[in-house]
């Protein structure tokens, strides 16, 4: 299993559209994708999962992924959050 | 939602049926952000991505897939995981994710009637030329950017008041709208044969051959006379005894903007910059802005566009939701909330400016209550062209800037306003609500939204004379200046710039050349000394109809307003 840390840069924090950026990046892997908040553990591939994170901006994340592509998984779902999803 | 049970051989296939559905329903809601990407562009069709990757979320089929395999009917499964859910977000600490509650009622309705084999009631799904009326609780900005006008002949609604949002909408859609209802939508069912009457403000439903036909006549008679005003649109409104007076035309929509430019009208008098906002995941930037204004600037070729900076607030929502307020119309909104976010307000500047260099931009501040407000913007303005050029960016050197009169406080100190901003602009929808103490949106207060009340017409005289003693633009904005029995007081007044609906402009054209000052004065002068809204309404329709006699193109809005 692989995991990292990230924090939400954007200003609007991980509101419905960088939620479904995010799933839609882990749909694309094969390894089961899990992202913590505190005590709240998510399926990272899903929308209303990610959604209730209610993850503001400067909380920080955990991501953890397991299967055969965990490292690229974190790698680009850790890309997207740390781009701001384009967003300021 | 019927609880039925099935058998535990019918378990496969009932869950083949859910997965169907979600799949047919993801097919429509692809072929609804196709749409609405050609009609509004690709912000507004981005919305719908996040309803799309509702329906593939994983967690979505498995909670209702569990429901199925202990023998639960696919709809009713699915019923009960989006209850869950939409109590799970209606409860949501952040207000941003309690808005997303619309998208999981959409979503609901939608594979329910598939699941149900109801019938589509998709507005946006209707062949172009079916007719059909929309009837529903409410008309979301969001809900309006999806509608086909070539589909839709006419909406009803439950809510909302004839100035409230949803009609407005509406009349930039030259739809026919009918609100305020209450029970439209528990009284029908869908698919009934319904008339709509806009001028009276009813719906029918099934009505007999004979009044279809009396309605379709009327419709034929309608369009010849407005065929008939059209005509004469395109040229200037001067009245009778050869005053002119400039008509243009609000624009929600960059969209709108080339249909309102052949509506013979003289300008944009207003064009509201929310929409750019509403319904949205962030905020426009520069270059999106720029793009939306010069488009607007473009269809009206060199003609004045005055564009009000963001009004958002009240029931406008902007990006990310507003905290709940207990007042909203009397909170943080328009010019406050930009001025508290100079950045976010500098970039529209910026790209107001920017977009100044293809014609004659004006800027517009909505709800000015003191001096030191437009102070302040005028400030940012300049702060604003300095970051442009910095940048190297080609802009104007400066604006027109004008203030909006729509409270109490803006219109009594018209006479320090004039003196600062470059015109004045009255937004007579506020100025009533906020003059009576009536909110406009509320439908037990419909009758006592009375933009005829002689306090109004009072603090509308005073603006207006302030505006002549400075020699500065005063404008009116609002639905007032499009009826001809309020446009008829107004000109009186001593007003000379209105701005409507476009649709509305041949109309108010032909009302100001049938008049002159010399009655509208003395009209105006009998309205101003009335004791209620009503004499003032008697006394200005009384000198109306002697005025037009009994003009056809008069007839149904005078009764209308009845």
């Amino acid at each position: 299993m692989a995991e990292m840390s990230v924090t939400i840069m954007n200003r609007n924090g991980l509101h419905a559209r960088p939620a479904a950026e995010i799933v839609r990046a882990a749909a694309k892997f094969k390894s089961d994708i899990t992202i913590v908040r505190d005590d709240l553990e998510v399926n990272g591939k899903s929308i209303m999962g990610v959604m209730m994170l209610a993850a503001e901006c400067g909380c920080t994340l955990q991501l953890r992924a397991s299967g055969p592509d965990e490292n690229q998984a974190l790698e680009e779902i850790a890309g997207i959050i740390q781009s701001k999803f384009g967003e300021h | 939602m019927r609880h039925r049970i099935i058998a535990d051989g019918e378990i496969a296939s009932e869950v083949e049926r859910f997965r169907k559905a979600l799949l047919d329903a993801g097919e429509r809601l692809r072929n609804v952000r196709a749409r609405a990407e050609k009609r509004a562009g690709p912000e507004e069709a981005a919305i719908f991505d996040v309803q799309i990757t509702i329906l593939q979320d994983p967690e979505l089929r498995d909670a209702v897939e569990s429901y199925i395999r202990q023998n639960l009917c696919a709809e009713k499964s699915f019923d009960l995981v989006m209850l869950e859910w939409r109590q799970n977000f209606a409860r949501h600490s952040m207000p941003m994710m309690r808005e997303r509650v619309g998208d999981l009622t959409d979503i609901q309705i939608r594979v329910l009637s598939l699941l149900l084999g109801l019938p589509d009631h998709d507005p946006v799904e209707l062949p172009k030329g079916a007719g059909a009326i929309l009837v529903t609780h409410d008309l979301t900005p969001s809900l309006t950017v999806q509608l086909d006008p070539d589909a839709i002949a006419g909406i009803a609604t439950d809510a909302g008041t004839r100035t409230s949002h949803v009609a407005i909408l509406a009349r930039s859609l030259g739809l026919p709208a009918v609100v305020g209802l209450r029970t439209a939508t528990t009284r029908l069912v869908g698919g009934e044969r319904v008339v709509l009457d806009g001028f009276t403000g009813t719906l029918s439903v099934t009505p007999t051959d004979a009044e279809v036909a009396a309605y379709l006549r009327r419709a034929e008679f309608e369009a010849a006379s407005e065929a008939e005003l059209r005509e004469q649109a395109g040229e200037v409104a001067i009245t009778s005894d050869g005053t002119e007076v400039t008509i243009r035309a609000n624009v929600d929509l960059p969209e709108e903007a080339e249909q309102a430019a052949t509506s013979g009208a003289d300008g944009v008098g207003l064009m509201r910059t929310e929409f750019l906002v509403v319904g949205r995941a962030t905020m426009p930037d520069e270059e999106e802005q720029v793009r939306a204004y010069v488009k607007v600037v473009r269809a009206f070729g060199g003609r004045p566009v005055i564009i009000r900076t963001f009004d958002v607030g009240g029931d406008k929502l902007p990006v990310g939701g507003f905290p709940v307020e207990a007042n909203p119309f009397l909170g943080w909104r328009a010019i406050r909330m930009c001025l508290d976010q100079p950045e976010l307000f500098k970039t529209q500047l910026r790209a107001l400016l920017r977009a100044g260099l293809e014609g004659d931009v004006r800027i517009m501040l909505p709800l000015v209550v003191t001096l030191d407000e437009l102070r302040a913007s005028r400030a940012l303005l300049a702060e604003a062209a300095a970051e442009l050029a910095e940048r190297g960016i080609e802009h104007s050197p400066s604006l027109s800037l004008g203030v909006m009169i729509e409270t109490p406080a803006a219109a009594l100190m018209a006479d320090a306003f004039a003196a600062e901003a470059d015109f004045l602009s009255i937004g007579t929808n506020d100025l009533v609500q906020y003059t009576l103490a009536v909110d406009r949106g509320n439908v037990n207060l419909a009758t006592r939204f009375t933009p005829l009340h002689p306090s109004v017409l009072r603090l509308i005289a005073r603006v207006a004379e302030a505006g002549k003693a400075a020699d500065v633009d005063v404008s009116v904005c609002g639905e007032m200046a499009s009826e001809p029995l309020s446009a008829f007081c107004l000109v009186g007044l001593g007003l000379r710039h209105f701005s409507v609906a476009p649709r509305s402009v041949p109309l108010v054209k032909r009302v100001v050349r049938g008049l002159s000052i010399a009655i509208a004065e003395e009209a105006a002068r009998a309205a101003l000394l009335a004791t209620s809204p009503e004499i003032a309404e008697q006394e200005l329709r009384r000198r109306l109809l002697a005025a037009f006699g009994d003009a056809a193109f008069l007839r149904d809005e005078l009764s209308g307003s009845e």
